[in-house]
Formats: C-alpha cells, structure tokens, sequence
C-alpha cells in the first residue's frame, strides 16, 4: 500500500525532472552570432569564473562597441563583414567540475545553438568540453588552459591561444641561457618542486624534461599534495640536493611553507623561480614581506605590456570600473583576448558556418603588439596551438612585481644572486 | 513486493518513453546523472544503509571502473570488456580491504574507509601506468564495440537497465537470508551472532556486490565523460557525494538512494541556474543547510519519514 | 656536515608538527568522549577561529593576545551550536550525527566563500617569524610557540576533565549517560559544555595557526582530516591518546615523507592508523 503511494511519486517526480529539461529550448535571435562560454560559475573556482566572465563581457562590448583601440576587431561596431552583426555570449557553468563542462557544452551547442565556444580555465574541464565541440563540429577557443597535452591529441576543432606549461618552463631556461651569456652566470644544478596536482605534475614534467633535454642536472624533483600543512622532509630533500635554482609551482599556503621552510633551514640557492600561482597572490608579499624579495615568478601578463601597447592602462580601467576596482590579470586579460580572436576569425570567416569559422581560425595571424599579451604573434600550428606564445619572468623587488624578461618589456633588471635570507 | 515492482515498472517506461521524445540534450544528461547517482546511492545502501557500516570511502570502487574502462579503451580493448574487469577488481579489493575493516564498530570503520581511499588515491597519483593526476582522456570513437554513442539516450538507456537490475536486486536482497542477517545484525550484532550469523562472511558478500555494481556505473560513467582522473573519480568529496545521496533519501531503504539523487540532482541544477555566475558560494550554503535540517528533523531521511508516516497512519486505522 | 643533522633536524621538525596536529585534535576528542560525536565541521571551527583572530589583528590585537578573546567566542559559538543543532541530532539515529555534522561543515564553508571570498589571507607582518638555531637544528619561532601552545593546552584540559567537579561530570556521562542522570547529572547542561569546551580548544588552535598559516573558506580540511585520523589513531575520548597520536602522526609524515617520497608521505600514516584499530580496535589508549 505504502510502496504504490511512494511509486506514484518516484513516477511524478522522474517526469517532472525529464520535462523541466525540456522546455527551455529556444531560437537564437538572427542579428545576433551567438558565442557559448562555459566557466567554473560556481564551486570551487566561482571567484576565478566571475573575473573570467567579467572579462569576456568586456570584450564583448568592446567589439560591439565604436571605440576604437589598438585591438584585432576593437571599436567596429560589431562585425563588418558580417553585416555589423553584434556578438552574443551565452555562459554555461562548469562548476570545475570535467562532467559538467561536458554536459555545457553539449547544452550550448544543441540548444542555444552557438556557433563557437570559448573557455573554460581548468585543464580538465576544457578537455572534456572540447571533445564535445569536436563530435559536433564546432570551433572551440581556449584561452587559458595550460597543460601541455591539451594539444596533443589530434583534435580538429580546438585551438589554443595561451602559451602551455612547456613554453613557461621553456622561458625559464632561455632565460638561463640570457644570462650566461650577458652576463656569464652560470646555472647547472635544478631543483623541480610542484604540487602533485594537474598543475605542479604537468609544469613538473615539462621543466624536467627540457632540462634534461638541454643538459641542465635536475638534482632532485620533489612532488607533493597542496592541502599539506608542513613541508619539513620536502625542504630536507631540496637542501640535500644543494640546487643552484629551485623551480617551483605551489598555491599560495603550501608556496608560504616553502619560504618559510627554505629560510629556516638555510637553503640559499642563488635563485626561486616559480610557476606563478602562489606567488603572485598578492597575500605572498604581504605575508612574507622582506623574505619575499629576489623570487623569479613566470607570470602571463604584466601591466608593463603598456609599453608594447597603449591600451593595456585602458583596458585596466574600464575592467576595473566593471570588476570592484581588481586590475586586470594574466587570467582576465587572456579570456579578454580569447573573445577578440575569435571575433578577428568570425569576421574573417564571413559567414557562421563552422567550417568557414575553423578555416579563418587556422589563418589567424595577429602581431603581437595588437595583444594584450607579450606574445610574438597569435597564429595557430597544425595541433591548434598559439605558436607565437610567450610568457613574461618578474622579480620581487621592494615588494613589488617587476617585470625583467623579456628585454622589450623589462622594466628592471634582474637581481642574481637572490638576496641572502635576512636574520 | 508488487507494489516495488510496479513502480520500478512504471519509472522504466517513463524513462524509456523520455529517451525516445526527448531531444533536449540537458534533459538527457540530468537523467543520466540522477539515474548513475541512484546506483551509486544504492550501491553505498548496502554496505552502510543495510550493513550499517557507514563508508566515506565508496569513489575507489566507482573508480575501479572508471580506470577499467580508460586502461581498455587505452590498450585498445573493447570496454565492454571492463565492466566484468572492473567489477572483478572492485570486488576483490572490497574483500581485500574489508576482510579487515569490516570488524571495527561506528567511527573506526568510516575513517578506516577514508585511509583506505586515501591509499589508493595516492597510490593512482604515483603510478605511471594509471595515468598519474593527469589521468586519461579517451578518444572518440562511436560505435557500440567503443560504448561511445551518438545519441545521448543509449547512455540514459544503458544507465536505466543497471538502474533496474540494481532495485531488482535489492528487492531480491531485501527478502533473501542474506537481507535478514544484515538486518539483524544492524539492529543487534551481538545477538545476531549469538545465534550463529557469521558476521563477517554476510558483510563481506554485501560489500562485494555493493562494489561490483559501483564499479558497473563508473565504467558507464567513464564512457559517458571519455576522461578519468583522481578528482574526478576517486577523490574524498565524490565518495562525500555518494554517502549523502545515500542519507538524504532515507538509509537501509529500497527507493531511499533514488529519491536521494533526485535530491541532489534537481538541488544541484536548481541552485546553479537560480544562483549561478553569482561567483559566490550560495549553492554551497543552501546546499548545506537542506542537509542540516534534514539531519535534524528528518533523521531517517525522505522515504524513512514517508515509510514511517504511511506506517503510523495503518496503525491508527487499524486502532480505529 | 654532521651525518645525524638531517635526521635530527626530522625528529625535531617531526614532534612539532605532532603537537601542530595535536593543538586541532584535543578539542575533536573531548566532545566525542563524551557525547560519541565525530563533529566533520571541526576543521569549519578551526576557519571560523583563524578569520577571527585575523579580524582581531586588523583591529591591531595580534593573535597571543586575542587568543582567549577567541577561544571565549568559540565556546559560545560551541553552546549555541549543542542547544540548537546538536542536541537534536543526538535524539535520532547515530547516522544523524556524521550528516549533522557534515552538513554544517558544507554551510559553514559556503557562507565564508559567500561573505569572505575564497582569497586567502594572513596576518600582515606576522610577529614570530625569526628562527631559532641550536647546533645545527633549526625550528621556527612561530612553529615553537604553537607547540608549546598544544602542550599548555592538552595539560589543562587533561587537569581540567581529570581534577573538577564539571569534568568529573563530563566522565561519568562518557562512561554512561543513563547511570549519570540517574545520579543527578545533568546531561544536556554537560554535553553543551563539553562541546563548548572542544569549540574552545579549536579556538586557542585557530588563534596560533594564524602565526604560520594563512586563512581560506576551505583551509579546516586540510587540518581536520589529519584530526581525525590522529584520534581514531590515539582513542577516540582520550586526550592523552590524541597527543600520543599527534606526535606519532607527525613522526611518521616526515619521516616518511623524506625517507620514502614527499608525495607519500601520509601512506605510513593511513597504514598506521589501519595497523593500530585492526590490533587495537580502541585506539593506542582509548578505553572499551
């Protein structure tokens, strides 16, 4: 008796779930080219997801808009070749999560219809979504996904604008070979430190392996999990290894125990050189105050780039004014490029076939100083990777980031060896 | 009995009928995911709903099946072929595991699950051969030889068959000895063995079976999402995820694991579309809340209370 | 160098990560002592303490100072919590309690990530954070001062439970709360303030944390889950137990950690934990 109540409920309730799907389907408005974003909305990346959405809403206006900066499709009044249509996004969440962004992508291409998507900041939820993208046939743009295999594996319909972890490891090492030959430093022994996550074991392998490649001696390697609370055997195992440089890619607590750790226990390499996260949380600086200074961090994007293009400052300002005054960052900036180079193809193309918009995609050739970026240029390879990416190494120098590599936007000059620890 | 029967009867057609009339891709996918979700729910029922050894460490057996389909599919097997690999492997490693574990009492045994996951998560993130953290990504390949479809609803199909055989299952368990001794043994171990029930042999056959069908959906699960990693998979707050669709419903309970994922199913969905790009952690406060309150006036879940009150309501009938 | 200075410096580094763990776990215990509740939001205590105590800082009290100003939050915070919530939870099943507990863990963590964001923050200019060096051992201030803080900690609340009248109580309800009303105990009155003292204990941790840790919306898992391992590991109720299992806890991260692999570092850990309640279901001293 009671089962056939519940039953009926179960029934109810299974019907109610499998119809509130359905109705929300709808046309996709004609002047309009529709372009679905999917970002970690909500969950643990929400804070990171709400900056990127800013950003990209920003670059939306920006090529919808008349005014005109030095930007790929900046101040056109929409497309030109397509009739000065105007530019549509349509977010979708991925909660971080790789099921959800798979089930996003799928909402976006069959029931809203895009013509392209773009996103989506974690590793694994661009590979997931991608794959989607690739079964339907729809361009997919990443700006901002780093790990290296992303492009390796064969797909068609995915390009990627941001540099990938082997390039920033890549950085490191050319600008070890810069100073040998400026100024004959020498760097032979490396220490590799990384969180055992996606982030530190994919940066990990790729600074491994082009040291080895390169004849560095990688002295000692050192994964760890992030959520540690003390890291009194890894900083034993980094000072046993007695490294000329440690490379290292942390989050922000576990980035503070290893300075702290490094101190206490003298570790005095001559220089830190990190995969930027942890260390440039501006907590990092203001926690560590003096002990801070001398730390190499890779970093996307400085707001030094004015120097290559005036309308970094601008750009800042108006994302600012949208954002509760955060400045622009390596994040924002490239999911700000990301919708612009996507716009330059969708013009290009002419036409919002998927076909047209991957082929104007392939023959994508920015300058780099039309880009927010320090990047060479924006043109894709045969695997869908930006060839022309580029990362920039700063300094903390009396507490501040300073940008000191590239030469054409250094503003400083690197400090080597790092200041000895203080007390 | 006829009654259960009905009812899984009826859901069976309303799926299927949804699979055939629905295009909606969403729909789809919300369907999938609240019918993976009940098996996982009941699966954890098992062990801890009817067992009463409360696990917070269930992922690693959905895992077994998630890593049994990437390393077929990856050796360029079929992974049809993992879903009795997967199963094997999760059931031997309930055994292994639980041999031991399943003696300790309340707290012990759940943080006992918790080191337990814990080791083979460490140990999936140091293995080579197991992807590492990257994990794998598989490629696409449609066909039924690949178990990739085109169509959405042969996954919502697939995953309403292991739904049914997993209910009919616990119907089957419900009335066997083997359900009556878990029962009795939940209720009083003590006196349960003092009459000759061998603990640890019935508790061992429920934790075997309860892995193998989490193993089942995680190779459904893994061809669905074509990539496996630890967070994904094996990691704590999936195995957190499964034991509160298992609670919310109502524990030891034949439709408590369902009515559980529709909880969590339509809350979740819920929350993200009404609060979503709020970039703040709202889902997360009501989410906690709901369980808060239910924990507290709801203790024995949605179909415990329903149970309960269909129950009280015969008896005063009866009385009248 | 000296061939011994590296395992030295292990041992040394090892005992006081154990007393880091055993300052977060003695406050788990008490409360499971005497009401048999796992509390999963202690690590969500620990945030609440540490955002405290940074809020307190900004106001210009450093953490020393506004340790007892936060610890008496807590307690309330930990009464208000009994009389309201626990309470309940305690009248129904015992998986009532695991899900109580672990739903306030998601709520508390969401209305940090809500209100505070998840941006991690940290005393500005920490005070403590010079090192001491004897020989060729080296230990940081601030570590040394939150291990001193686990000791001071663990003795009182061992005096307290073992020498007053109120902790007198509190054993005879965690030995057996029938017998205890029987005896004209109040039960309820004495569950609230075990579980006001355990939010106390977590609040005297979160204020010395500060010293060395930053504070995020999700910063409690990272110290819980070892909490709970370290007083399963020692006896779930014991508070000598928990120290035990502290200091063995951390002994064996980081030994294990530069013997074996910093990413392994907890398999020893597990292990232990699994060796220890399969030979001694109670814990190393737990009673029962």
């Amino acid at each position: 008796m009671h089962a056939r109540r519940l039953s009926a409920f179960l029934v109810a309730a299974f019907a109610l779930t499998a119809l509130g799907g359905a109705g929300t389907t709808r046309a996709a408005d004609p002047p309009e080219i529709v372009i679905g974003s999917i970002l970690p909305l909500t969950g643990p990346l929400a804070q990171t997801g709400a900056g990127l959405r800013a950003a990209q809403e920003l670059a939306r206006d920006l090529v919808n808009g008349h005014v005109s900066y030095p930007l790929p499709m900046v101040g056109r009044s929409g497309l030109p070749h397509l009739g000065h249509a105007r530019i549509k996004l349509v977010f979708a969440d991925s909660q971080a999560k790789p099921d959800q962004a798979r089930a996003a992508a799928e909402q976006l291409i069959t029931q809203d219809h895009v013509v392209a998507l773009i996103g989506t900041y974690a590793s694994s939820t661009t590979a997931t979504a991608s794959q989607v993208a690739e079964r339907y046939g729809i361009p997919f743009l990443n700006p901002d996904s780093t790990a290296p295999g992303l492009t390796a594996r064969g797909l068609k319909w995915f390009f990627r604008a941001t540099p990938n972890d082997a390039t920033f490891a890549d950085n490191f090492y050319q600008f070890f070979a810069e100073l040998k030959k400026t100024k004959k430093i020498d760097v032979k022994r490396v220490a590799i430190v990384g969180e055992d996550g996606l982030f530190g074991s994919g940066a990990g392998d790729a600074e491994e392996q082009i040291g080895k490649k390169l004849g560095y001696d990688i002295v000692t390697r050192v994964a760890y999990s992030a959520t540690t609370t003390e890291v009194n055997a890894e900083v034993q195992k980094v000072k046993a290894a007695s490294p000329d440089v440690i490379i290292i890619a942390s989050y922000l607590p576990d980035s503070l125990l290893y300075m702290r750790g490094f101190k206490e226990q003298g570790v005095a390499p001559k220089a830190i050189l990190a995969q930027d996260a942890g260390f440039i949380d501006p907590g990092f600086v203001r926690t560590l105050g003096a002990d801070a200074e001398g730390v190499f961090t890779r970093e996307v994007f400085s707001l030094s780039i004015k120097h290559r293009n005036q309308s970094v400052p601008l750009v800042d300002q108006l994302f600012r004014q949208r954002f509760g005054d955060k400045p622009l960052d390596g994040n924002t900036a490239r999911s700000i490029m990301g919708v612009l180079i996507l716009a330059d193809a969708l013009d290009r193309a002419g036409s919002t076939k998927p076909d047209a918009i991957r082929t104007a995609l392939q023959k994508t050739n920015i300058p780099g100083k039309l880009t927010l970026m320090p990047w060479n240029r924006v043109h894709f390879d045969a695997t869908g990777q930006n060839d022309g990416g580029a990362g920039i190494i700063e300094q903390v120098q009396d507490g501040k980031y300073e940008t000191v590599w590239p030469s054409d936007v250094a503003v400083r000059a690197p400090i080597w060896p790092m200041p000895a620890w203080k007390r | 009995m006829r009654a259960h029967l009905i009812a899984l009867g009826a859901i069976v057609v309303v799926v299927a009928a949804a699979v055939f009339g629905l295009r909606s891709a969403v729909a789809l996918d919300l369907l999938f995911t609240l019918l993976l979700y009940a098996v996982l729910g009941q699966s954890w029922n098992w062990i801890s709903g009817y067992g009463g050894n409360i696990s917070f460490g269930h992922a690693i057996f959905f895992g077994c099946g998630a890593y049994a389909s990437a390393l077929c599919v990856t050796h360029g097997l079929s992974p049809w072929l993992a879903i009795p690999a997967g199963a094997l492997v999760a059931a031997l490693l309930a055994i292994v595991t639980g041999f031991p574990t399943l003696a300790l009492r309340g707290h012990y045994f759940s943080i006992a699950t918790i080191a337990v996951a814990a080791l083979v998560d460490a140990f999936v993130r140091t293995t080579p051969w197991l992807g590492k953290a990257t994990g794998f990504e598989l490629p696409i390949a449609p066909g039924w030889a690949t178990m990739q479809f085109p169509q959405k609803g042969t996954y919502v199909a697939l995953a309403l068959i292991l739904f049914a055989a997993v209910q009919l299952a616990t119907m089957a368990l419900e009335r066997s000895r083997m359900g009556y001794y878990l029962r009795a043994l939940r209720a009083n171990h003590a006196a349960a063995a003092a009459v000759g029930i061998d603990e640890r042999r019935v508790k061992l056959v429920a934790f075997a079976w309860s892995a193998t069908m989490a193993a089942v959906a995680g190779v459904l699960y893994a061809q669905y999402t074509l990539f496996v990693d630890p967070p994904s998979t094996i990691a704590l707050a999936i195995s957190i995820d499964i034991a509160l669709i298992g609670v919310v419903g109502g524990i030891g309970t034949l439709w408590g694991p369902a009515v559980g994922a529709l909880v969590y199913v339509v809350l979740a969905k819920a929350v993200a579309l009404q609060l979503g790009g709020a970039g703040k952690g709202y889902d997360l406060v009501i989410y906690g809340a709901i369980i808060c309150l239910i924990a507290a006036l709801r203790p024995y879940g949605i179909v415990g209370t329903i149970v309960d009150a269909l129950r009280r309501r015969r008896g005063a009938e009866a009385a009248a | 160098m000296d061939a011994l200075a590296t395992p030295a410096q292990l041992l040394v580094g090892g005992l006081l990560t154990g007393l880091v763990f055993a300052l977060v776990a003695v406050g788990l215990t008490l409360i499971y002592g005497v009401m048999d509740v796992v509390n999963f939001a202690h690590g969500e205590y620990l945030m609440l303490a540490m955002y405290a105590t940074l809020a307190l800082a900004l106001l210009g009290i450093g953490p020393l100072v506004g340790l007892p100003l936060v610890a008496i939050a807590l307690f309330l915070f930990g009464i208000v919590v009994y009389r309201v919530f626990i309470r309940r939870l305690l009248a129904g099943p015992p998986e009532a309690t695991v899900f109580g507990t672990f739903g306030m863990l998601v709520l508390l963590q969401g209305l940090a990530q809500a209100t505070l964001t998840s941006d991690y923050q940290s005393i500005p200019n920490p005070p403590f954070h010079g090192t001491i060096r004897v020989g060729a051992i080296a230990v940081s201030q601030a570590t040394l001062i939150e291990g001193i803080g686990a000791l001071v900690l663990t003795a009182a609340l061992f005096a307290f439970v073992e020498f007053t009248e109120t902790g007198r109580a509190m054993r005879a309800v965690a030995e057996d709360r029938i017998a205890a009303t029987l005896m004209g105990i109040d039960v309820q009155r004495i569950n609230g303030l075990a579980f006001g003292i355990g939010a106390a204990c977590v609040g005297a941790a979160g204020a010395l944390l500060m010293l060395s840790y930053p504070v995020y919306p999700t910063v409690g898992a990272a110290f819980a889950l070892t909490a709970f391992v370290v007083v399963a590991l020692g006896g779930f109720g014991s508070i000598q137990g928990a120290l035990v299992g502290a200091l063995l806890v951390g002994l064996l991260e980081v030994f294990g950690g530069f013997y074996l692999s910093p990413e392994l570092k907890l398999v020893p850990v597990y292990l232990a934990y699994l060796i220890v309640v399969l030979l001694r279901p109670q814990g190393l001293l737990g009673r029962r």
